[in-house]
């Protein structure tokens, strides 16, 4: 929280910024388009079918994001202003695909799908039902190389990349790029609640993908 | 007012991983928390917590400032650890287990009819020590005669270490 | 459904770990996942799993730009830039 009087650390960093691009700064602007991609891309894709035109929403966006820098008031974070600009540069461009708005796609309470599965638990009427048939495995005896290493990374990408795009979405923004809840909720204009039951189900089965790997 | 805390073998808190400073012929400093319900605060057991919570080493601690009661805990905004209640070693740890994996078999097998699938898993259950074991047999008693006896079967957890503790109630 | 007030199964934990590391479980749930977390070494070892999970996934480095999409960004700033 800042001081009364003090610009907070993310203030000035946004102020800088936006001096350096309004100054024309080519390398500021590229840098930025970068370290946005990953996660302009997840969320382009909630909205838009193909990975072409997802890259085509996040073009769109970025020349939107020029169009209003000047008159860019600092009310909202620039994070968050460049991500709803997204997010309705995919909404106008999924519409004329007619795809639904993404997150209303969640299934009916007592049809999510349980982060892990049933048969591996004592099943309803035997003794202590509900508790592991058998425990899942400590991974805190694993070299952390080989748990953080590159392999493991990419088990763990193609799992994000096999998500429903909901769940990689929000996966995305929260855990690969560090946005927090109220951003994400912000850009994505969802409750915390809801984004929080998609981060779940996403979590959950990038654990499963991880097991299956580690656990062979 | 004076409560109980279990803590891993090195010092360090259950859940936060906090390592306390632990106390050797001097009670240990004291250590500030602001209270927030769920999220902060120095958790302690009254004695009719104890079961919920064992595990390796148990300290008698001193708690001051805001206490507030929840259903298995007390929490706490400053507090010092006073002594280590040595009698809580492997032999009473292995006591206590065996009492409650002699106490789910006389339930399970008692029951009539008799519960052997329960009792199927209490033996293999000893290895992981009395916490699991505590719970094993409370869950027992509850499946035969309902939720009062699961907390029955706790208080009965409770008197034991009482007891063979020495502690003040 | 909760099995019980008392206590939770493995199965309910497993639902519960997000709400967990979120921090918004109420007082009752969160001390009950605590209890069990204490007793049950297999549901330690998963919310152990998930936690791993959560910062291999935070290792990830962000995608690259693909050289079509940035030589379009690149015009459209020199193109703004002008104006």
């Amino acid at each position: 929280m800042a001081q009364l009087g003090q610009p907070s650390a993310a203030a000035s960093t946004d102020e800088e910024l936006l001096a350096r691009l309004r100054a024309g700064d080519e390398r500021a602007f590229e840098s930025l388009v970068e370290s946005y991609h990953g996660t302009m891309i997840a969320v382009a894709r909630s909205y838009v079918r193909s990975r072409d035109v997802a890259e085509e929403v996040v073009q769109e966006a970025w020349i939107g994001v020029l169009g209003g820098l000047d008159r860019f008031e600092g009310r909202a974070s620039l994070k968050t202003w460049i991500m709803r600009i997204l997010v309705n540069t995919a909404m106008a461009r999924g519409g004329r695909e007619a795809r639904s708005v993404p997150f209303s796609s969640l299934a009916p309470a007592g049809e999510e799908p349980p982060a892990v599965e049933p048969e591996r638990f004592r099943q309803p009427g035997e003794a202590f039902a509900g508790h592991w048939n058998r425990y899942p495995a400590d991974w805190s005896v694993l070299p952390e190389e080989g748990l953080l290493g590159g392999e493991t990374l990419e088990v763990i990408k193609r799992a994000i990349e096999a998500l429903p795009d909901s769940q990689r979405t929000v996966i995305a923004m929260r855990d690969v790029a560090g946005y927090s809840v109220e951003e994400v909720c912000d850009a994505l204009d969802v409750t915390a609640a809801y984004q929080r039951v998609l981060l779940h189900r996403a979590r959950s089965n990038v654990r499963a993908a991880l097991e299956r790997h580690l656990d062979g | 007012m004076i409560a109980y805390k279990f803590l891993r073998p090195d010092g360090r808190s259950l859940f936060t991983g906090f390592r306390w400073r632990l106390p050797d012929d001097e009670p240990g400093e004291w250590v500030s928390a602001p209270v927030t319900p769920c999220r902060s605060g120095i958790h302690a057991c009254r004695t009719s917590d104890m079961p919920f919570w064992l595990a390796r080493a148990l300290y008698e601690i001193e708690l001051d400032g805001e206490v507030v009661e929840q259903r298995t805990k007390l929490v706490a905004s400053r507090a010092r650890l006073l002594r280590r209640v040595e009698a809580w070693d492997d032999e009473r740890r292995d006591a206590y287990t065996r009492m409650c994996a002699d106490r789910a078999h006389e339930l399970a097998l008692g029951a009539s009819p008799a519960l052997e699938d329960w009792d199927a898993v209490v033996e293999p259950s000893v290895p992981e020590g009395p916490a699991l074991l505590g719970f094993v047999a409370a869950r027992i008693a509850e499946e035969i005669s309902g939720p009062q006896a699961y907390h029955a079967e706790r208080a009965g957890q409770t008197r034991w270490l009482v007891e063979r503790l020495g502690l003040e109630t | 459904m909760a099995e019980s007030a008392d206590h939770i199964t493995c199965q309910e934990v497993v639902e519960l770990v997000t709400e967990y590391f979120e921090e918004v479980l109420p007082a009752d749930e969160l001390e009950v996942f605590e209890q069990h977390l204490n007793f049950c070494e297999g549901c330690d070892w998963y919310v152990d799993q998930m936690r791993t999970t959560v910062t291999a996934i935070g290792r990830i480095r962000e995608e690259d730009v693909p050289e079509q999409t940035r030589e379009r960004l690149v015009a459209a700033f020199r193109e703004w830039k002008r104006s």
